[in-house]
């Protein structure tokens, strides 16, 4: 029975295949349609935030720090509340990382504050002595950028069904709209920060790198599943 | 030879040896086999570039257990293992169970050391991170906690007001009190009026009861110190002040004050065995600076 496919390396890689994915299917499959699906309360990032999470990406942020908690008493002790994989439902792509050079970010939201972030970036000695991560000076200086931002939001919505504009969830609206909400959340992460120039520049309508970025590490928590 | 009284070392030993034999063994039978062995028995009728196979029954013990191994695998992925038993949050919630069991009985009776030592323990890995491992608040970062909940705090909030702790009453503002004044109210507060019922300067005791009452903190904390009758959440009961409760409070709804924002840490779940270490080990702290 078996001669024919050892002549047929094709057929045979095809059964090979076949024979071997069923344990996969049969063991992986329920389970990931079931735990996929965004978990009941999760919101969208805001624009603002998907700002940041931009910033994090082109900042590699993921090579020192992962963004997955995982059920073990040791890993919850120290980061906050194991991660869900339905949370990562509007995360495109997913940013776990496995290097944990840094802590866990999942939940820094919840135990860390705008001001605190912002000497963290400025100086990361001043407040972690011991603390290897490079000072982020240059995320004080450049502007957070709003329109490609918005155009990933916008993205999310139209090509991924992402949840925006929901009932007393995030709006997205139109450009306009979206820019002033996109001003107002910055407000207040900047009205919460102590530096002068960042200040300054959201006078001017200028919305620094740093800002978003906060916001974004700000929505890593379970706040974010509960509004 | 003591290496050898390690049991990992000395099975690794014995198991190196008997595959040093096993070795021996089967390459001379192999060997033995190349020697001797003759090429009889049946042919399969295909042939790889001039390479046959022999017709060879399976080995029945082979048969055997392929076959019992089959049945085996069935029963234990549908019966005896069925596919949704495991959920590895039900081993979380299990193992965090053993745990606080454990974590109860071992620290059912503690002495104020034991205490000390599990606070500084929560403290290192949960607040030095703003308030910083001495406590002091990294340069202004944060509040300095060895002063919080003493005389020295009490006289920093009628210096600079208070406002993040939200009451109802709102802010409380600087009270322009002279120095010596402060110290009185503190050392009243902290004797009379805390649950604390300890001061560092017994002797300004009398003197800061008149301070309390001339100066209008009996306006929003009441005459006794406890808050204003019927409005429970006016002003800090002051009787809470340095104590658990007042630090339970703060953990739990968080501050926005002069300095900063502290998060709540309701989302940790602190036991109650924890908030006390870690009011006590707060209270031990030994003030570091006078300004």
């Amino acid at each position: 029975m078996f001669s024919w496919l050892e002549k047929n390396p094709f057929f045979f890689t095809v059964a090979f295949l076949v024979v071997f994915s069923i344990a996969g299917l049969v063991e992986l499959l329920p389970d990931f349609i079931k735990s996929s699906r965004p978990i009941e309360g999760l919101r969208p990032y805001t624009v603002l935030e998907t700002a940041g999470r931009q910033i994090y990406i082109n900042e590699g942020c993921y090579n020192c720090h992962s963004q997955l908690i995982r059920p073990f008493q040791a890993e919850t002790d120290r980061y906050g509340a194991y991660s869900l994989s339905g949370e990562y439902a509007y995360d495109r792509p997913f940013l776990w990382g496995s290097k944990r050079t840094g802590p866990d970010l999942h939940r820094v939201g919840d135990s860390r504050t705008t001001d605190w972030h912002e000497n963290h970036m400025w100086e990361p000695t001043s407040v972690v002595p011991d603390s290897i991560m490079p000072a982020y000076h240059h995320l004080f200086k450049k502007d957070a950028d709003f329109d490609t931002a918005y155009a990933e939001a916008y993205t999310q919505k139209v090509v991924f069904g992402v949840p925006y504009d929901t009932q007393g969830g995030v709006s997205l609206g139109n450009i306009e709209d979206a820019k002033k909400a996109y001003m107002q959340e910055a407000g207040e992460i900047v009205n919460n920060m102590k530096n002068q120039k960042i200040k300054d520049a959201f006078e001017k309508g200028e919305v620094k790198e740093i800002v978003a970025l906060i916001a974004y590490l700000n929505s890593l928590g379970q706040s974010r599943m509960t509004k | 030879m003591g290496w050898l009284s390690d049991n990992i070392n000395l099975f690794g030993l014995i198991a190196a040896i008997v595959i040093l034999v096993l070795t021996v063994y089967v390459a001379g039978v192999l060997i033995k086999k190349m020697r001797d062995a003759k090429a009889d028995g049946e042919l399969t009728d295909h042939k790889w570039d001039g390479i046959a196979e022999f017709r060879n029954n399976l080995p029945i013990g082979w048969v055997v257990s392929f076959l019992v191994l089959i049945l085996w695998g069935f029963w234990y992925l549908f019966f005896g293992y069925p596919m949704d038993a495991y959920s590895q949050i039900g081993d979380y919630n299990q193992q965090v169970q053993v745990h606080n069991k454990k974590f109860e009985e071992k620290w059912k009776s503690l002495s104020s050391e034991d205490m000390i030592n599990m606070g500084q323990g929560i403290f290192l890995v949960q607040c030095s991170q703003c308030h910083g491992i001495t406590a002091e608040g990294m340069h202004g970062k944060a509040q300095n906690l060895t002063r919080w909940g003493k005389e020295e705090g009490i006289m920093d909030t009628v210096e600079h007001g208070s406002v993040g702790l939200g009451y109802d009453g709102g802010e409380m503002p600087p009270l322009g009190l002279s120095k010596e004044d402060a110290k009185a109210v503190a050392s009243y507060v902290m004797a009379d009026i805390s649950d604390l019922k300890h001061t560092k300067y017994p002797a300004d005791v009398q003197k800061g009861k008149e301070v309390y009452n001339n100066a209008g903190c009996a306006g929003c904390h009441g005459p006794d110190g406890k808050g204003m009758p019927g409005m429970d959440n006016f002003a800090p009961d002051l009787s809470k002040y340095g104590t658990y409760d007042f630090l339970k409070r703060v953990l739990d709804h968080g501050k926005k004050g002069h300095i900063g924002q502290m998060p709540s840490f309701a989302y940790r779940n602190f036991n109650d065995t924890q908030i006390k270490a870690l009011a006590e080990y707060i209270g031990s702290l030994q003030p570091l600076s006078e300004d």
